[in-house]
């Protein structure tokens, strides 16, 4: 739980360009920033990160130290790659911006990311070191991307300058297929001085590769097995409907059999469409009758009629109800109107003084609609 | 100035005077450009105790002579005079600088910086001279930092007595430092005489 305020120095040079590292150098090291940013904050609350760039048009600071972890994130976007680093300058900027922050109380700590070429030669290095031991600033520095000669080894000799009790560290990154971050969370630059960090690093490293599901049974014990038992049901159900599937594939074969029949249906229907104008002709017929008859025969001969119809429609409705219904509701309309009109039309000729037309009309085929309704139903329950 | 203590000590207390160790924070005492982290702490004893090192004493890195000591009060204290013993062969600091009240002083702020007082110092190395202050300047001191920036000629710098003579007074610089942050109030810590007595309070 120490607490510290830490710069890291983001290497933005051309040499971030390559793509040796997944997904190219730059995105690697933002990523490790980021994830370098949570565990500073995760140990201890008040503990301040900032960050500043050493190449592009020169070393600027993006962002003084805060424990704003959304700031921080926001700053790394749009970054521009460009020229060369500036080894020295770069950390003695991050000297100078350590030196003002706010919390005086804090230990001080420099993370570098050396991915381009180091220009400098080894001794003017190794005066950097003593002036950071010094002044008891820390330094931690990851070297990955171009492996020039003597790098390494300069890098070497900057944090054995500035080493006091360990708390200095150089980790070497080869390219390779894992990415950075994963490298640097099992080193000392997130596990700290052997303390605190090393929480962090068995949780995202847990997160990363080794344990099921990403949550280790030794933290979250409950977790893990709710996790594995609902893993297993999962399983099962899956394949319970592989097996459904395969019945399905079997049942398809009925199915392709229905299609045919509806076919042999919708030819069917035609049918009794010519039958429904043979009726309309019948009906004609059957109008003379009901203004021969009186008013309740008329309504049982239109009864009686609309039975025999439904009692034609009974044979298609097995096979489609819906469309039978819809052809049938219009043909019930039609008749009943037509019906409304002959009634009133009687009615008047009975006594027109009294008979108020357009009423008689309306009221009249709503009364024969009602009865072919009811009808209807009667019919198909 | 330096004075130098030409009277036995048998006649009067002299570490009654040098009290002022017992005064000082020794959890926050640090030092830059030591080479053993935390051995500034054992600079500061007893008077009678001021030649005796072997808890091990204040050394700075190898090729570099210059100490800086940050020395925190639990309370404000008087500052009548500071003794210092060096170490022999040259490692003994040759100047002091003190800054008072000045939290987080760096070399480059040491160099440029005004001290309050500036000191020439010999090599004392039995522990006898000791250095006067300006007094009205050291009157309410919460922490003193001491910079030496030069020795007489050797690789490091050594010290291994510091003892500070003068007078503690009871007043507390500290900020407010037994604040209890809530993230969120928990009104069980805030109960009222109403809420635990119950009943009306009448007015008369």
């Amino acid at each position: 739980m120490v607490l510290e305020a830490t710069i890291i120095c983001i290497d933005n040079s051309e040499w971030m360009r390559n793509g040796d590292y997944s997904p190219n150098r730059f995105q690697a090291q933002t990523d490790t920033v980021n994830l370098i940013c949570g565990a500073k904050t995760q140990l201890n609350p008040e503990n301040t990160v900032g960050v500043l760039t050493m190449a592009g048009k020169g070393v600027r600071v993006l962002v003084t130290p805060t424990s704003d972890l959304g700031k921080i994130l926001a700053c790394m976007h749009g970054l521009e790659i460009g020229s060369e680093m500036n080894l020295a300058a770069g950390i003695q900027v991050a000297q100078l911006a350590l030196k003002h922050r706010q919390n005086k109380k804090q230990q001080q700590r420099i993370i570098v990311f050396a991915g381009g070429p180091v220009k400098y030669d080894k001794k003017m290095l190794e005066m950097i070191g003593r002036k950071l031991k010094k002044n008891s600033i820390a330094l931690d520095v990851v070297n990955f991307g171009e492996e020039d000669e003597g790098k390494a080894e300069k890098l070497e000799a900057l944090v054995a300058a500035v080493n006091n009790n360990d708390s200095s560290h150089v980790v070497h990154v080869p390219p390779g297929p894992s990415a950075l971050s994963d490298v640097l969370i099992s080193s000392p630059i997130f596990t700290g001085d052997g303390e605190g960090g090393s929480s962090f690093a068995a949780a995202a490293a847990g997160g990363v590769s080794g344990f099921e599901f990403g949550v280790d049974p030794n933290l979250d014990p409950e977790l893990a097995l709710a996790l594995r038992v609902s893993m297993e049901e999962e399983r099962a159900r899956q394949e319970a409907a592989a097996e459904e599937a395969a019945k399905q594939e079997s049942g398809e074969h009925s199915a392709s059999q229905d299609a045919t029949i509806s076919e042999n249906v919708n030819t069917g229907t035609t049918e009794p469409e010519n039958k429904s104008k043979d009726q309309m002709d019948d009906e004609n017929a059957f109008l003379q009758q009901a203004l021969a008859m009186s008013m309740g025969d008329s309504s049982s001969a239109v009864a009686t009629r609309d039975t025999e119809m439904s009692e034609a429609t009974t044979d298609d409705h097995d096979l489609q109800l819906g469309e039978n219904l819809c052809w049938l509701a219009k043909f019930h309309f039609l008749t009943c109107v037509l019906f409304s009109f002959v009634f009133s039309l009687s009615l008047l000729t009975i006594r027109s003084d009294v008979v108020h037309y357009p009423l008689c009309l309306y009221l009249c085929s709503i009364l024969l609609m009602l009865l072919v309704i009811f009808l209807q139903y009667c019919c198909f329950p | 100035m330096a004075c130098l203590h030409d009277h036995s000590c048998e006649e009067h207390d002299c570490s009654s005077d040098w009290s002022l160790y017992k005064h000082i924070d020794l959890s926050k005492v640090s030092a830059l450009n030591e080479a053993v982290s935390g051995s500034v702490k054992s600079v500061f004893r007893a008077w009678e105790q001021r030649l005796n090192s072997s808890e091990g004493h204040l050394e700075s890195n190898e090729g570099d002579p210059e100490l800086i000591v940050f020395i925190p009060f639990t309370s404000d204290v008087k500052i009548k005079s500071i003794s210092v013993v060096g170490g022999a062969d040259g490692t003994s600091p040759a100047k002091m600088r003190a800054f008072i009240n000045r939290d987080g002083i760096d070399f480059s702020d040491a160099q440029n910086m005004q001290p309050v007082q500036e000191w020439d110092l010999v090599e004392n190395l039995q522990g006898v001279l000791e250095y006067q202050t300006r007094y009205s300047r050291f009157q309410s001191v919460g922490n003193i930092t001491l910079h030496f920036p030069e020795n007489f000629g050797g690789e490091t710098c050594q010290i291994h007595y510091i003892g500070l003579k003068g007078e503690a007074t009871q007043l507390k610089r500290d900020v407010v430092a037994t604040i209890v942050y809530e993230v969120m109030p928990n009104p069980s810590d805030h109960k009222t005489r109403a809420e635990t007595g119950g009943g009306l309070s009448q007015v008369e």
